[in-house]
């Protein structure tokens, strides 16, 4: 017995002692680790390890005389941020034996990141005392990188990361690649062949048609339109691309992601500035400005330019800043802060409201008086210039106004009254007609020196009859009016008290006020939101006053015919022609298919398809239009930094099945440097360049009253496979090997005319940026100076300092090098003022009323469209309310989405930001909340008419009631969510990268269309991501 | 829902992991262990005799544990030393350093000198044993045992009372938690220490003695009396935060109130405490009345702890604690409880515990060692 | 202290005065040599956008392991008196005590404070104790996942040291972080400090901060009453999205 349980106590004792064992193996591990380090020896009089891990500084700056001393082993290199489409100019540490870049801030000398910006003169040396304590220097003229800046680098060593041309294996989507080398990348898809073991698939070389793709609707063009590219924004080096896609291979096909960026504003502000093609837009001069309605976009949660207007913001809002604002949204955000509550405040609106706000505004504003009357009754240029007006209105043009009269919708022109004109009739120089306000009589607007009646209503005899006419700002003097401020108050849930305070605001500082506008105004009726809201600032007169809204100063062209090399024109060049997939570049009844139902004396509306003749670049419908083949079907997309899938509401759920076919879209290529949820269907994958590894040239959208041009250069070597010439595989190497693969024009040894007309080749990428830097560097009166070897040395320009030199002409390598130092050119700022105004800005017109819109039908009702800023409820494309099909009681809530503060579509990967904001709980109203037994914390599933999905509530006061806020940036499926399997491999899991859910799952289709939709604003064609009706219930 | 609502924010991990709680469990018990054995070895009372044997079992099994545990509660334990080659006397913790040496080697020096006379008889079984007992006795040192037993008893009360004394105000001086930043906890910390101690001690009894009416009804009557006092300290504390007497006080519990987990937290000790004093009159339940306090003496430090560490200084809310399951945690906690059981086991087989004898009161001095001719 | 340092601090709050004479008393020798620099921060909260690009740059300097952070920029939705919501803006970090709690617990002498304010550690000395990590009112301090060493803010030394700015201030979007020598009248912060009334947190603790708040609602200096945030920490971040909440 007793052995028994001695035993047994022997065993437990082991057992204890195991368990010892194990729970202290880390223990005991530390504590070997930490003797050996405490043996180890150490210089007597080291300073004490205070410093961790933190880096080595990049350089040394004497307090006391600013003298700098570059550290050892890293360079500060002044390039290009791509953590959002605001492209800052960064400065980038790079470690010089490694490659690796170790942290970014901002570049001093670029407009988007510092305020003031040193001078381009100033030499690198000198930038880096500015950054410093020297003198405070640092603080006054601190260049910074935003949260998302900071962070992106990390994701260069991505382990998503495409390095290698892709190839896929089994069916589309599946997930699963080949690598495949670069000399089988283009020749398949140069010679196309039986690629997948599923047929056939044409290549490019064949694509090159200039047939046309239905002869019985020529207006569709050739076939090379059938060959798409469909990019996202202008990352400076877009041109490079076009000059493949367009000016060489031909087609018109080649759209950014305007039309679900912020279709509706640029469109909106299109009208009002008259051109529906550049879509025009201006931004408050937050620098000298004392009033700013946000109503729709968020300058401290995004917005562009995000980091400029935040710190122009809090400079604005803080201290001795003299601005005040209000933020008009469904959701408060950032852009509010509790510490300056005497300028700035959050006004709730209801979700696809704003014009209700405006015209609210607008009828308080004409009712009291408070329009810039004296300004509006400016017909034209020559009256402005008189007056002193940088812009003028179209306030008193005269618009026919006749129900059913052939000319309805149309201004009244000389012609119509007999009066003497030049050119066509009712042609563009047959002007248009005002009264004069001298004298009472009919006169044509644009030789007016003074100015005419403002408001007018009355008829006039046209050939034998009596019609109506009305002045543009009676017009919309009526759209206001055709509703009480009540009324307006009601239709967007902003107490009418606060709308009439808003236009007191508004018209209390002069010119010094503005309204700004963007993401908001993506709605089922964003068109004539945004329309509504920037004629807001057309009432005042803000345009390019000092402190009122401005037109970005642009960049300096480098892609031009400009002062070194002509880098837009070459021998064999193709002007794109046809109708583009998105049926937004011709009005539908030019289209063969109108005139075919009309001899057929069928009805011709409505179109298969609505037609968007004022709309932007519309990739919202690009890919429901090629799987449905109408206009016509692709026979290749090209995918190039650019993700609609995960972007456009709703178009995931329409196109998934369609685009995994081949036989619909035979031939999908991504260029890339990630898998995302829309290059995930692709055949081929080209990896590319990523952040600081490419070159291009930028410019800031707008927002900075300077020139500005922001350089991108290869500040590390790219991380990429190389082609057999040894050029890293990226977009470049890709469409320049396509090109000699298919013998396009413009590419070869013979392709960039020079000023004196001689040729030089374009064979690699630095062919084509380094001469265009040369551009830059020599655009204006006077090139930049030489950059010096210091210059080089401090940014490690020197790694590329031989192919600039190889490149280039003796006589501008130096000065490219100059612009490539700095990170870019800017022209100094005070160019960019003239007094009171801005400088080099033409005087422009702005429309009260838009005759284009007035004039131009709706190809699915046939219904003219209202060329004023007026009222409409978010709608389907036949006019059909969305409540109409989705009422309330079944979908009592309102979905809207913004920007994440943090993330931006594509930074998920980026684990210090997922570390700060992993994931984006959905807000609601604790009221609504309440109603729904939901808490903070909740898992709830959101559903719509389009979709459901499941996320985590979280209850702010800060909602709108009926609101729901998805902040944007979430609910990955792909960029590592998903393990692609590559080569046998299968990619690294990394947990959280699915995190959230994304609003554009629960988008929603038209129900009044046929064939794959999405729904978008009616007029603008722009995809709807506020407002999607929906309801929500808690998950147990 | 309060008016403000944290959208972005952080949570801090707690830095004192579940070994502080082993570490501040096993000192308190060892501590308690060693108190309770004083009566019974420094006095002639059998009933306490017997209970002081068990609870030096548990002192020298405790105490031993205890720093094992503290070592793994610094990141860095392999630079313990330097807690003595650079001690920053402004520090308790620098002071606790010296005191657990000196407590342990006090009690070492203490059970030695209880068990002397019984290894010197060399009673245990097996030649080997007693070859060894006889050795550690040092019979050939002419040592007044029951005077040693009794300085050895007076060192290691004052080395315990310092052990006491700065577990408590290392802990106390935290002004950063008010929860921590309160005079009643040394007190509440000795008091459930002792709870512990005897809850041990009962266990012990039970375990390696089976029950003896005499010394179990002694010690559930004095786990009531302790659990009593325990519950007063803490009514002191509650009314010490009600009542608007002290900041720190309204503070600490103006963090905790309102917080379901704290409730909860409130409620268990409360039926915990019910629970142990019913139990404790049960006859034959003592055992269970001694897990039940050993249970407390635990939740109580933990409570301190860890529930303490998820009382944000700044930010809102409680942050989320979890108890890993690693080194960190739950891996850790078996690791200690068998460290505990294989010194249990341990000292138990190799040493004549059961025979440790009290401090004979009024032998004459130079008394020779039982066994030695 | 001369008069010209007093006259500095001359519009403070009380609160703060106070805390800075406190300063004065432990930095006693007489000033005949010109004192070194005594670095401070500034937060104007009215000019905090939150846009984290403080947290993120620190710790892409700082080398801050994931879950952990030497700076963060609270941010809070706050229901105001007359029924408004609005915004309050944050930016936490080591405030350098001049009667630092941290100091004084530290049984090894590890964390110590260098004459120019800023409150160190020495990671070779540092037993991982995280003593140190209780003391501070502020919750500044955290155990180093990767060097199990005690860390928080140093005001980055290295940079400071090099004449250059901290990161958090250098890259700080609006402006908010005003970094300087409290002991040259001329800095930026001297001469904010001497307009401005600012803010210290908790200063019931008599911890002499010197990060001072420009702006800051009475709301947040101590612990904040609130809704608590749904952060999780990542390395407890389930797979797909299916963020959990204890
Ligand atoms: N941090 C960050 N910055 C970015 C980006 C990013 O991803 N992250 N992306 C960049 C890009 S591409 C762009 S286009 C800009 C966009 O910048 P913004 O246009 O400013 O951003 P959005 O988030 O699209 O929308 C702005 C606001 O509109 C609000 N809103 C929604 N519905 C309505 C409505 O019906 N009426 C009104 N009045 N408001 C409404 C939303 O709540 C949101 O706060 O930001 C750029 N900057
Ligand atoms: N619900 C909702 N939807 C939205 C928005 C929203 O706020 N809410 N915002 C809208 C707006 S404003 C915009 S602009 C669009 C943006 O939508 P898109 O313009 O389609 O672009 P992103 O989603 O930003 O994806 C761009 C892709 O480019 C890739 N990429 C990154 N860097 C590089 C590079 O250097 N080279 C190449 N070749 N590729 C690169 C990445 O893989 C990334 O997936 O989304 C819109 N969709
Ligand atoms: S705003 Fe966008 S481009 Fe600028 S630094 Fe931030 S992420 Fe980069
Ligand atoms: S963790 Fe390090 S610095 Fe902090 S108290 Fe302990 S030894 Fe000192
Ligand atoms: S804030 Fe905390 S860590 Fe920093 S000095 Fe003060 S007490 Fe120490
Ligand atoms: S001063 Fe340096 S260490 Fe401190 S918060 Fe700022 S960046 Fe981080
Ligand atoms: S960087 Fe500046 S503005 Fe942005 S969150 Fe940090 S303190 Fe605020
Ligand atoms: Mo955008």
């Amino acid at each position: 017995m007793t052995d028994r349980r001695d035993i047994l106590k022997a065993g437990a004792a082991a057992a204890g002692l195991g368990a010892f064992a194990l729970g202290y193996e880390e223990t005991a591990r530390k504590v070997v680790e930490g003797v050996a380090e405490s043996l180890r020896p150490r210089p007597a009089n080291a300073a004490p390890n205070i410093h961790g891990a933190s880096l080595p500084p990049e350089f040394r700056v004497d307090p006391a005389t600013g003298e700098v001393a570059p550290a050892e082993g890293q360079k500060v290199s002044y390039t290009l941020c791509l953590g959002c489409t605001t492209l800052c100019g960064v400065r980038v540490r790079v470690e010089s034996e490694t490659g690796r870049v170790l942290r970014v801030a901002g570049n001093p000398y670029s407009p988007l990141s510092a305020d003031p910006v040193l001078p381009q003169e100033a030499s690198v040396r000198e930038s880096f005392a500015a950054l410093s304590r020297f003198e405070e220097k640092g603080l006054a003229g601190r260049a910074t990188a935003c949260g998302r800046g900071s962070a992106v680098l990390t994701q260069m060593d991505s382990p998503f990361r495409v390095t290698q041309p892709l190839k896929r294996v089994g069916p589309r989507g599946a997930g699963k690649w080949e690598p495949i080398p670069f000399a089988q990348l283009i020749r398949e898809i140069a010679e196309g062949g039986n690629l997948f073991g599923e047929g056939a698939v044409t290549g490019l070389k064949a694509l090159r048609d200039m047939a046309p793709i239905d002869p019985a609707n020529p207006e569709y063009g050739p076939k090379v339109n059938q060959v798409a590219l469909l990019s996202s924004v202008n990352d400076g080096r877009e041109a490079f691309a076009r000059r493949v896609m367009q000016g060489a291979f031909g087609t018109i096909n080649f759209v950014g992601h305007g039309g679900y960026c912020g279709g509706s504003y640029r469109s909106g502000s299109g009208a009002a500035f008259g051109d529906f093609r550049q879509m025009p837009h201006a931004k408050p001069d937050m620098a000298n400005i004392e009033f700013v309605i946000f109503c729709g976009t968020a300058p401290a949660n995004a917005g562009n330019p995000f980091k400029r207007q935040g710190w122009q913001l809090a400079a604005g809002r803080s201290g001795g800043g003299r601005l005040n604002y209000v933020v008009v949204d469904p959701v408060l955000g950032h852009s509010d802060a509790q510490a300056a509550r005497d300028h700035g405040r959050w006004i709730p609106i209801r979700p696809a409201s704003d014009a209700a706000l405006a015209l609210g505004m607008t009828r308080w504003m004409i009712e009291q008086d408070r329009w810039n009357a004296a300004y509006l009754a400016l017909p034209s240029e020559k009256a402005a210039r008189a007056a002193g007006e940088p812009s003028f209105t179209n306030a008193t043009h005269l618009v026919i106004t006749e129900p059913g009269h052939p000319r309805e919708g149309f201004l009244l022109r000389a012609s119509d009254l007999g009066l003497p004109y030049t050119g066509d009739r009712h042609g563009p120089r047959d002007g248009a007609l005002v009264i004069s306000a001298a004298n009472g009589q009919f006169a044509v607007a644009e030789a007016m020196e003074g100015p005419a009646r403002l408001l007018v209503d009355q008829r006039v005899t046209l050939g034998n009859r009596a019609i109506r006419v009305c002045s543009a700002a009676e017009l919309l003097r009526q759209e206001a009016f055709s509703r009480e401020l009540a009324g307006w108050s009601e239709l967007c849930g902003v107490p009418a008290e606060t709308i009439a305070g808003l236009a007191r605001e508004f018209t209390a500082h002069g010119r010094k006020a503005a309204v700004s506008s963007h993401g908001g105004t993506m709605a089922g009726n964003g068109f004539v939101n945004a329309f509504s809201l920037v004629t807001l600032n057309a009432l005042i007169g803000n345009l390019h006053w000092k402190g009122g809204t401005f037109q970005g100063g642009g960049g300096f062209a480098d892609d031009g015919a400009g002062p070194r090399y002509d880098l837009a024109n070459f021998e064999g060049k193709q002007t794109p022609r046809g109708l583009a997939l998105g049926r937004n570049n011709l009005p539908y009844e030019r289209s063969a298919e109108f005139r075919r139902k009309r001899e057929a004396g069928q009805n011709p509306y409505p179109a298969q398809k609505p037609w968007y003749w004022n709309a932007p670049q519309l990739a919202t419908e690009w890919l429901g239009s090629a799987l449905d083949g109408y206009p016509y079907p692709l026979k290749a997309l090209f995918l190039w930094n650019t993700n609609p899938i995960y972007g456009i509401p709703g178009l995931r759920a329409q196109v998934d099945a369609a685009l995994r076919d081949p036989r619909r879209l035979p031939l999908i290529v991504a260029i890339d440097p990630f898998i995302n949820e829309t290059t995930a269907y692709a055949d081929y994958i080209v990896p590319d360049s990523l952040l600081y590894e490419s070159w291009g040239w930028a410019a800031p959208w707008a927002g900075v009253p300077q020139r500005a041009s922001t350089a991108r250069w290869p500040v590390v070597e790219p991380r990429l496979a190389k082609t057999e010439t040894g050029e890293p595989i990226g977009m470049e190497s890709f469409f320049l090997g396509l090109a000699e693969a298919c013998q396009w024009p413009g590419f070869g040894a013979r392709a960039i005319k020079d000023k004196d007309g001689a040729l030089h080749p374009l064979q690699r990428a630095e062919d084509w940026y380094l001469r265009g830097g040369a551009n830059i560097a020599f655009a204006g009166q006077r090139p930049v100076p030489d950059a010096t070897d210091d210059d080089m040395a401090l940014t490690g320009l020197d790694r590329v300092r031989p192919v600039l030199e190889a490149t280039l002409k003796p006589e501008e390598w130096r000065k490219v090098a100059q612009v490539l130092t700095r990170g870019g050119r800017t022209q100094p700022l005070a160019q960019a003022y003239e007094g009171e105004k801005f400088a080099g800005r033409p005087i422009r017109m702005l429309h009260l009323y838009n005759e284009t819109l007035g004039t131009s039908r709706s190809a699915v009702t046939g219904a003219l469209f209202r060329g004023t800023p007026h009222w409409l409820p978010p709608a389907f494309a036949d006019g059909t309310p969305m409540r109409a099909v989705h009422g309330e009681a079944e979908w009592p809530l309102l979905l809207v989405s913004q920007k994440s503060v943090l993330h931006n579509s594509y930074s998920i990967g980026a684990d210090r930001l997922r570390g700060i904001r992993p994931s984006n709980p959905v807000a609601i109203h604790p009221e609504d909340a309440a109603r729904l037994g939901i808490s903070s914390g909740d898992r709830i599933r959101i559903a719509t008419p389009g979709g459901a999905a499941e996320g985590t509530a979280i209850l702010r006061r800060g909602v709108a009631r009926g609101v729901m806020a998805v902040e944007h940036g979430f609910g990955h499926r792909e960029l590592g969510a998903r393990r692609h399997e590559i080569g046998g491999v299968l990619q690294a899991e990394k947990k959280g990268l699915g995190a959230g859910l994304n609003l554009n799952d629960l988008g929603i289709p038209d129900p009044t269309r046929q064939g794959f939709s999405v729904w978008l604003d009616p007029i603008a064609g722009s995809a709807v991501r506020q407002g999607l009706p929906a309801r929500v219930t808690r998950l147990a | 829902m309060s008016p403000v609502i944290e959208v972005i924010n952080v949570t801090r991990e707690a830095a004192w992991l579940p070994w502080a709680v082993q570490y501040f469990f096993l000192i308190a018990l060892s501590v308690g262990c060693f108190l309770l054995s004083l009566p019974g070895l420094l006095g002639t009372n059998p009933t306490w005799l017997r209970i002081a044997r068990v609870a030096l079992v548990g002192a020298l099994v405790c105490g031993i544990a205890a720093p094992v545990a503290l070592l793994a509660d610094l990141h860095q334990p392999g630079r313990f030393w330097r807690f003595y080659a650079h001690p920053n006397l402004n520090s308790w913790m620098a002071w606790g350093a010296f005191f657990i040496p000196g407590y342990l080697l006090g009690l070492f020096l203490y059970a030695w000198a209880a068990l002397r006379p019984a290894l010197a008889e060399g009673a245990g079984r097996g030649v080997l044993l007693r070859g060894l007992w006889r050795l550690v006795a040092f019979p050939r040192l002419r040592l007044p045992t029951g005077a040693l037993l009794r300085l050895a008893a007076f060192v290691t009360l004052g080395f315990a009372l310092l052990v006491l004394l700065y577990t408590g105000m290392e802990v106390m001086v935290v002004r950063a938690r008010p929860l921590w930043n309160t005079p009643f906890l040394p007190v509440q910390f000795a008091l459930t220490g002792l709870v512990g101690a005897t809850g041990l001690a009962l266990v012990l009894e039970r375990m390696l003695t089976g029950h003896q009416p005499a010394a179990a009804s002694l010690m559930t009557r004095l786990l009531v009396v302790l659990v009593l006092a325990t519950g007063l300290v803490g009514a002191a504390w509650l009314a010490a935060g009600l009542i608007p007497w002290n900041a720190t006080h309204a503070a600490a519990l103006q963090s905790v109130v309102g917080h379901e987990a704290w409730r909860l937290t409130a409620i268990w000790a409360g039926l915990a405490a019910a629970a142990t004093i019913g139990l404790a009159m049960v006859p034959r339940a003592g055992w269970l009345a001694g897990l039940l306090a050993l249970h407390a003496c635990w939740m109580f430090r933990w409570t301190v702890f860890i529930g303490g560490q998820a009382v944000p200084k700044t930010g809102a809310g409680l942050y989320a604690t979890h108890l890993p399951m690693g080194h960190d945690g739950l891996l850790g906690i078996l690791g200690t409880g068998g460290l505990c059981l294989f010194l249990a086991i341990a000292i138990t087989a190799l040493l004549p515990w059961n025979q440790a004898s009290a401090a004979p009161a009024a032998r004459p001095a130079g008394d020779a060692l039982p066994g030695r001719a | 202290m001369d008069s010209s340092r007093r006259s500095i601090f001359a519009g403070l709050s009380n609160a703060v005065a106070g805390l800075v004479g406190i300063t004065e008393a432990t930095a006693a020798p007489p000033p005949t040599p010109p004192p070194g620099p005594r670095w401070a921060m500034v937060v104007d909260a009215a000019k905090c956008i939150g846009c984290q690009a403080c947290t993120v740059s620190c710790i892409m300097e700082n080398a801050v392991p994931e879950d952990s952070f030497r700076t963060i920029v609270s941010t809070y939705e706050v229901r105001e008196a007359g029924g408004g919501v609005g915004m309050a803006m944050l930016p936490r970090l080591c405030n350098h005590c001049a009667d630092a709690p941290c100091i004084p617990v530290c049984p090894v002498g590890a964390t110590y404070q260098r004459p120019d304010g800023i409150v160190v550690v020495n990671a070779d000395a540092c037993v991982g104790c995280a003593y140190c990590v209780q003391a501070c009112p502020y919750d500044a301090r955290f155990i180093n996942h990767t060097t199990q060493k005690a860390d928080k803010c140093t005001f980055c030394a290295h940079r400071v040291d090099a004449g250059l700015l901290p990161a958090c201030v250098e890259t700080c979007v609006g402006g908010a972080r005003i970094f300087g020598d409290l002991n040259d009248p001329a800095s930026s912060v001297s001469r904010i400090l001497a307009e401005t009334p600012a803010k210290v947190l908790k200063p019931e603790m008599h911890t002499a901060p010197h990060v001072f708040y420009l702006g800051l609602d009475d709301l947040f200096l101590g612990r904040v009453e609130a809704e608590p945030t749904l952060w999780q920490p990542q390395h407890g971040q389930p797979q797909h999205g299916a963020e959990v909440r204890s």
